[in-house]
Order: structure tokens, then C-alpha cells, then sequence
């Protein structure tokens, strides 16, 4: 066994994590190992220091005041006119996984993430329509746009021109989400702006798939096994769907 | 109906405000941002309370800890611009980077200050999984459900951080 994985399993023993046959072995090793027993007791001294140090701190009254008051603002029947769909949708989205052996609130943490993401989507999309940010690479050109990404992503992105359905391609740039860069296609439609955010499926955070509005911008989201999408323009909902059916169209026909 | 869900998650989740906000002070470092992150991440955590089917008593804990934590997240990323976050980049801190050990040259500090500076010092995902386990007591499990990464990342992540920390403390108490 290397040293760091003895010392990760005498933590795991001294955490109370290892179980037998292991837990055996490693007693027994530490009988004889007088190197091993120092890294034993430096690790009880250490935890001894934590306890005393280490202060564990109290929510101040005035925090817990005004998460209250947070509360029952949202509470309120406003609130929960706006919380029924999506509550409704989580459901639905966990009875079709209910086969899946995962942690019921891990579904529910889930859909938050979602949530957390989809502000970011339209902080990004909002970002882009400031003066000189749209595209790093502006061109209608898929040819160019796509070689664009090489050797600044590991991926290389599924670039299409829509212009023969009025969507043309607008360019690319490298964009920054849920902690990882990721690549942003800028598509339009007349004066309206669409930003198409993906990266490989796997990645970060994976929230299922799922619709969101934010400031009037409509937020798509979805999963192919692929690569995992995110679209977000003002354009009206029933166009926007239309250039997403393209997308998914574009990305099954290329498999 | 809406009172009662407010009640059932005030009975669950609000009796982990304080684990909430120790998590949110270690990894944002202030006082002030934890309670910004507290505030929102129990407001995320009770709109979508309604998918949260746990019923055991740790698990309400588990699940706002876990929200604190992406909220945390976030918070970093739209913050990521200023230079104050960029040192929670993972990446610049997770691999290889030897820390510079600033009080190998300063005067001989209390070991409870050392103990502070050093986990203030350590990359997040390391001052996570300390916290979780050694203030909080979460399992390996839970840490894992926390942090979303494998078991057996908690039981590295959290072997590693506690070298580093025993490295800091060694450097002040010269007694290894």
C-alpha cells in the first residue's frame, strides 16, 4: 500500500469509516508499523487541536429574523402561485426516476442547481449584448467558428448555419459557467440575439432538462448524451423552440 | 397547505441555521457574505422544499449544507470578476502548489491562530470537507452527498487537508 493511501484509510479508521476486514488489518499494521503510529497520533493530536480551536459559529439573531421574514414573504399566496408549476414539474421529473436508487432530495437539490444556473445563463446572455462582447469570433461562417474553438476548449462544438430558416449564425465565443469554460454560439433571428451555451455531458452541473424565465428572457435547457445545452434570447417562446427543435435536429442528425 | 409546508420546513431545515452559517463563514471567510449566502441559499432551499422527501434528521441538515455550499458556488462564479474570487478558482489551488508558509518567518503565533490562518489558507474543496467532518460531523456519505463528488474523494480530500494542516501546526510547535 502507497503512504498516501494508508493515510487515507487511518483517517477513515479514526473517522470511524473503515470497516472490517480493514479496520482489522489496519490495527494490526499499526501494532508494528512505529512510523505508521506516529502518523497515528499526529492525526489525534490534530483532531484534539480542531475541537478546541476551531469555533463553530451562531447564526446571528438578525440573520435568523431575516431569513423568517424571507420566508413568509415567499410563503405568501403570490409566492406560491409562482412556486406551483415548478413544484409540479419536480414531481414529475422524480416519478419518472423513481427507479433510479438516488437520494430523494438529491432530485430536489437538483432542480436548484437548475435554478442557480439558469440566473447565470441569462447574466451571460445579458453580458453578451453589452458593446463588443457578442462574439470573439464573429462570423457566419460555421467553418470558421467551429475550428475558432480548438486548443481553447478540449471539446469541439457542433457549429450550424441556420440562415436558410432565418436563424443565421452570428459567431462564438469562449464563456464561463457553472465553474468551467464553455463554448457560447450566437445565433439570430431579425434583431433578436440567441445564445447557445454547451459543453460536454458529464460536466458540472447536470440539471435534467427544463424551461426558465428570468427578466423576460426565456432560458432552454436539455441533455443529449453528448453535450449539455443551455439557449437564452428575448425571442418569443414559440420561435425560440423552433430553432431548438433545429438544434436537436442538427446535433441527432450528426450521430 | 402553504402554512403547513412553512411549518414542516421551519421544523427540518431552519434548526441547521447555524451549521448553515459556520459552512457559509468558512468558505466565504466574512461574516457579512455568510449571512447573504445563509439568507439565500434558505429561500432557495424552501422553494424547492417541495421535492425534498427526506425524513430523516440528518438529512434536512445535509440538504441545506448542500445548498449553502452551491450558493456559495455561484456567489464566486458572478463574483469571479473581482480578484477577491479568484483565489476560490480550484484549479489554481487544488494541485501542487506549495503554500508559502508565511509564519515560518513571523513571530511564533498560538496554535489556535495558526490553526485559523491555515484553514483559511487551504483550497475550498479541502476546507469543506473539514468543516463538514470536523465541525459538523456529517459521514463520509453525507459529506459526499454534500460536495457531490465520490466517497472516496471525501476520504482523500479530507486526508490531504488534514496533512496540510499538520504541516502548518508543525511548522510552529517544531515537534516533527
Amino acid at each position: 500500500m502507497t503512504h498516501a493511501a494508508f493515510e487515507a484509510q487511518l483517517d477513515a479508521y479514526l473517522d470511524g469509516e473503515l470497516a472490517m476486514p480493514e479496520a482489522g488489518e489496519l490495527e494490526a499494521h499499526l501494532r508494528v508499523c512505529a512510523e505508521c503510529a506516529r502518523l497515528e497520533q499526529r492525526r489525534r493530536t490534530l483532531g484534539a487541536a480542531l475541537r478546541e480551536h476551531l469555533p463553530r459559529y451562531e447564526a446571528p439573531d438578525t440573520l435568523r429574523a431575516r431569513v423568517r421574514a424571507g420566508l413568509r414573504r415567499d410563503a405568501e399566496p403570490a409566492g406560491a402561485a409562482r412556486r406551483g408549476p415548478m413544484a409540479w414539474r419536480a414531481l414529475s421529473v422524480a416519478a419518472s426516476l423513481a427507479v433510479v436508487a438516488v437520494g430523494s432530495w438529491q432530485l430536489a437539490l437538483r432542480r436548484a442547481q437548475g435554478e442557480a444556473l439558469a440566473d447565470q445563463v441569462v447574466a451571460s446572455h445579458l453580458r453578451s449584448l453589452m458593446a463588443g462582447h457578442l462574439a470573439d469570433v464573429p462570423s457566419s461562417d460555421q467553418h470558421t467558428v467551429k475550428p475558432w474553438f480548438n486548443g481553447k476548449l478540449d471539446f469541439s462544438p457542433p457549429v450550424y448555419d441556420f440562415a436558410g430558416r432565418a436563424f443565421p449564425l452570428l459567431g462564438g465565443r469562449l464563456d464561463y459557467l457553472g465553474g468551467q469554460p464553455v463554448a457560447a454560439l450566437v445565433y439570430g433571428r431579425r434583431q433578436h440575439v440567441i445564445n447557445v451555451f454547451l459543453w460536454p455531458t458529464g460536466r458540472g452541473v447536470s440539471a435534467g432538462s427544463g424551461d426558465f424565465t428570468r427578466q423576460g428572457y426565456h432560458v432552454l435547457h436539455w441533455t443529449t448524451p453528448e453535450y449539455t445545452y443551455w439557449v437564452a434570447s428575448d425571442l418569443g417562446l414559440a420561435e425560440l423552440r423552433e430553432f431548438t427543435g433545429l438544434l436537436q435536429r442538427g446535433d441527432s442528425a450528426a450521430r | 397547505m402553504e402554512s403547513s409546508e412553512l411549518e414542516r420546513f421551519e421544523a427540518v431545515v431552519l434548526p441547521h441555521l447555524d451549521a448553515a452559517y459556520t459552512l457559509a463563514r468558512y468558505l466565504t471567510r466574512d461574516a457579512d457574505d455568510a449571512q447573504d449566502i445563509v439568507q439565500e441559499a434558505s429561500l432557495r432551499a424552501f422553494r424547492y422544499f417541495a421535492g425534498f422527501r427526506g425524513s430523516e434528521p440528518g438529512e434536512g441538515r445535509a440538504w441545506l449544507l448542500a445548498i449553502v455550499r452551491n450558493t456559495v458556488r455561484t456567489w464566486h462564479d458572478r463574483n469571479r470578476h473581482h480578484a477577491k474570487a479568484t483565489e476560490f478558482d480550484e484549479k489554481l489551488h487544488s494541485e501542487g502548489i506549495a503554500d508559502d508558509h508565511p509564519e515560518a518567518s513571523a513571530v511564533r503565533k498560538s496554535e489556535s491562530e495558526a490553526l485559523r490562518e491555515a484553514i483559511d489558507r487551504l483550497p475550498a474543496e479541502f476546507r469543506e470537507v473539514i468543516v463538514l467532518r470536523e465541525l459538523e460531523g456529517l459521514s463520509y456519505k453525507e459529506i459526499s452527498d454534500v460536495a457531490g463528488v465520490p466517497v472516496g474523494t471525501v476520504m482523500s480530500r479530507l486526508s490531504r487537508a488534514r496533512r496540510r494542516l499538520e504541516e502548518a501546526l508543525c511548522l510552529i510547535t517544531e515537534d516533527c
